[in-house]
């Protein structure tokens, strides 16, 4: 029976401590949460980058597909080019600095994207332009906050809260989904100041790619719209190559 | 005695003048009633502008333009010292920012109008958000025109997420919450803007104190940072478009005067023709080619003479009936036109004057110019019917 009872008890102890594993802010006495958002910037940027993929935006009644090829250099600079479908093909956009060009070979002239128009949606997808101008290092524009820890999809994840270091950053609070081991991103939410969800981000399919790992696809969901959601699949990605400065010129946006 | 003459004669022609006199007499009512719907039209237009929005000017933040909603929207300044101390029937405070409505979770691009509440210069329907709190609560109140709320799908007590940036170009979201359904006379500030206190739009957007424009009751002069737009200018769309309508008038005016003339002209000609054995008649009773000529003019003029008082009793009843029941023009307001339901003719003593004067001399012009060829007439043929053929 006494027996029974330390049985009983080393029982719960373990229990206990396997719970407390579990929910508690595991390892978040070693992992800072900054320099966890660092590594991760690490791991997803590079000085350049050029991406072969495909948009996949569903609107809740019919799904297109749009191929687009992207170079990018640092944070602020991008060149994308649409190469299908055929209505979309020859569509150029130009992200320098802050500013963003879209070309349209219908038109053959381009367009300076400002002001409202920013906040449009792009092509149609649940990204807007503006959320183009913002990708940047999390790092750089955000403070980072352990929040808890989250099992997401089997993988124990810290839940981290961003904090713009500054009020002119579109989006004042983020929050994401990561895995300290991987040191990736699993998933994003971005929120409105008032705290209302605006827009998710899953990160899926994470492969190997040299000494990083990279999503194969990206799920975005604009949470104030219904039944929409927009997949940028990752089919061939090289980092660190050199790109010639013409794609970043606003002389590349003609036919 | 030639008066007594043509008189008979008109009388005699029976259906023929008849005829004559009410195509006349209509045309000049048609001609009456499209001026005076035109200017109808027109004041209510500028009228409905007037109150609702123009009042008698703005103080705009230079460079401002709302046809270029893609510009403006960081063209906001603190009220400027020399408005500040207007009392509220005198200025109208108006903050104007971009925003998205998500109605049944689909995008919709608004512009948030913030206005004074306490303002009595403009007469818009936004008694219901006087009502309200001046802190936001989970909900923004909102007043929505009957246009803009049929074209989202949203009826008063509805809730819906909207969307705007603030000062920084942080993004921002709360549920508003429509409080009234108003009626607007001007569709420029239903369709597509959404209505809120302007302390509340300065609080989401972070502008404390800040305007787009101040509407004022009477210029005070020039004001340091900010430039008067005149009553004209900020009409001057509508006023092109009211210039352009007023040259179709002129147009449709034309074709009537020209029809009147072209029947009174096919008259006379036929009575030239008709009555050559009355011309030999008289010529060889000693009558001068001049007389007859004046004869048939006469007629002429007594026709149009006849027309206008046919006009008159014909046109006055209707005048009087029309402004009871007036002119269903609501379908125009979807195309922007400041006004709604039903305009009213707007009869101007001086256009009816110059009308029918207009109207009548080119009757007369008409009556005269197919009788000349009477001067060249031989009698003896006339007698016979036989000078013309």
């Amino acid at each position: 029976m006494r027996n029974f009872f330390h049985l009983k008890f080393y029982g719960l102890i373990l229990v206990a401590a396997v719970w407390g594993c579990l929910t508690a802010p595991v390892g978040a006495q070693e992992i800072d949460p900054d320099r966890l958002l660092v590594e991760i910037d690490n791991n997803m940027w590079s000085d350049t980058k050029f991406v072969i993929g495909r948009l996949v935006i569903d609107n809740g009644r019919r799904v297109r597909t749009l191929g687009v090829e992207t170079w990018m250099q640092g944070v602020t600079k991008s060149f994308s080019h649409y190469k299908s479908p055929a209505r979309e093909r020859g569509t150029k956009m130009l992200k320098l600095e802050n500013k963003l060009w879209l070309y349209t070979p219908q038109t053959d002239r381009k367009i300076l994207i400002a002001g409202h128009l920013l906040r449009q949606s792009m092509m149609g997808s649940d990204l807007s332009y503006e959320d183009m101008l913002e990708d940047e290092k999390l790092s750089q524009a955000y403070t980072a906050k352990l929040e808890k820890t989250e099992l997401l999809a089997g993988i124990k994840t810290l839940v981290l809260v961003l904090t713009a270091r500054d009020k002119t950053k579109t989006y004042q609070t983020r929050k994401i989904w990561a895995d300290p081991k991987r040191k990736i991103v699993l998933r994003e939410q971005r929120f409105a100041k008032s705290g209302k969800l605006l827009k998710r981000i899953d990160f899926k399919d994470y492969f190997a790619t040299g000494d990083r790992l990279f999503p194969r696809r990206m799920i975005f969901r604009d949470m104030l719209k219904d039944n929409t959601q927009t997949t940028y699949f990752f089919d061939e990605i090289k980092f660190d190559l050199k790109i010639p400065p013409k794609y970043f010129s606003l002389r590349i946006l003609k036919r | 005695m030639i008066l007594d003459m043509a008189f008979k004669n008109l009388i005699r022609q029976g259906m023929r003048s008849l005829l004559n006199v009410l195509v006349t007499a209509l045309i000049i009512i048609a001609i009456i009633f499209a001026l005076s719907l035109l200017n109808g039209f027109q004041a209510q237009a500028l009228r409905n502008m007037s109150t609702t929005d123009v009042a008698g000017g703005h103080y705009r933040v230079p460079g401002f333009d709302i046809l270029t909603p893609t510009e403006w929207e960081d063209l906001t300044l603190p009220v400027p010292q020399a408005l500040r101390h207007l009392p509220h029937s005198e200025k109208a405070e108006v903050l104007v920012q971009q925003g998205q409505l998500f109605p049944n979770r689909r995008l919709f691009p608004v512009q948030l109008r913030g206005i004074n509440i306490d303002q009595s210069l403009l007469d818009l329907p936004l008694h219901t958000l006087k009502n309200g709190r001046m802190e936001i609560g989970e909900t923004i109140p909102v007043v929505l025109g009957k246009q803009m709320a049929k074209k989202a799908h949203l009826t008063v007590g509805d809730t819906v997420v909207l969307k705007w940036r603030d000062k920084f170009g942080a993004v921002d979201a709360l549920d508003v919450r429509v409080m009234d359904v108003a009626p607007m006379i001007n569709p420029r500030i239903d369709e597509g803007v959404v209505w809120m206190r302007l302390d509340h739009l300065r609080q989401i957007t972070q502008r404390a104190g800040e305007v787009t424009w101040v509407a004022v009751k009477r210029p005070v002069g020039p004001v340091a940072g900010f430039e008067f737009q005149t009553v004209e200018n900020l009409m001057a769309d509508l006023l092109t478009l009211l210039k352009h309508d007023r040259r179709n008038t002129r147009i449709l005016w034309f074709f009537l005067i020209a029809l009147a003339g072209i029947s009174v002209f096919n008259t006379q000609i036929l009575n030239v023709f008709k009555r050559q054995k009355e011309i030999g008649t008289l010529m060889a009773l000693g009558m001068t080619s001049k007389k007859i000529i004046r004869l048939f003019s006469l007629e002429g003029i007594l026709t149009a003479l006849m027309a206008i008082v046919a006009a008159a009793v014909l046109g006055v009843p209707f005048f009087i009936w029309f402004q009871g029941v007036g002119f269903d023009i609501s379908h125009l307001s979807e195309t922007g036109f400041p006004v709604r339901e039903k305009i009213f003719l707007d009869i101007k003593m001086a256009e009816v004057v110059y009308s029918t004067l207009v109207t009548v001399g080119i009757m007369v012009l008409m009556s005269w110019l197919p009788v000349r060829k009477v001067a060249r007439l031989e009698p003896t043929q006339a007698l016979r019917g036989r000078a013309i053929t």
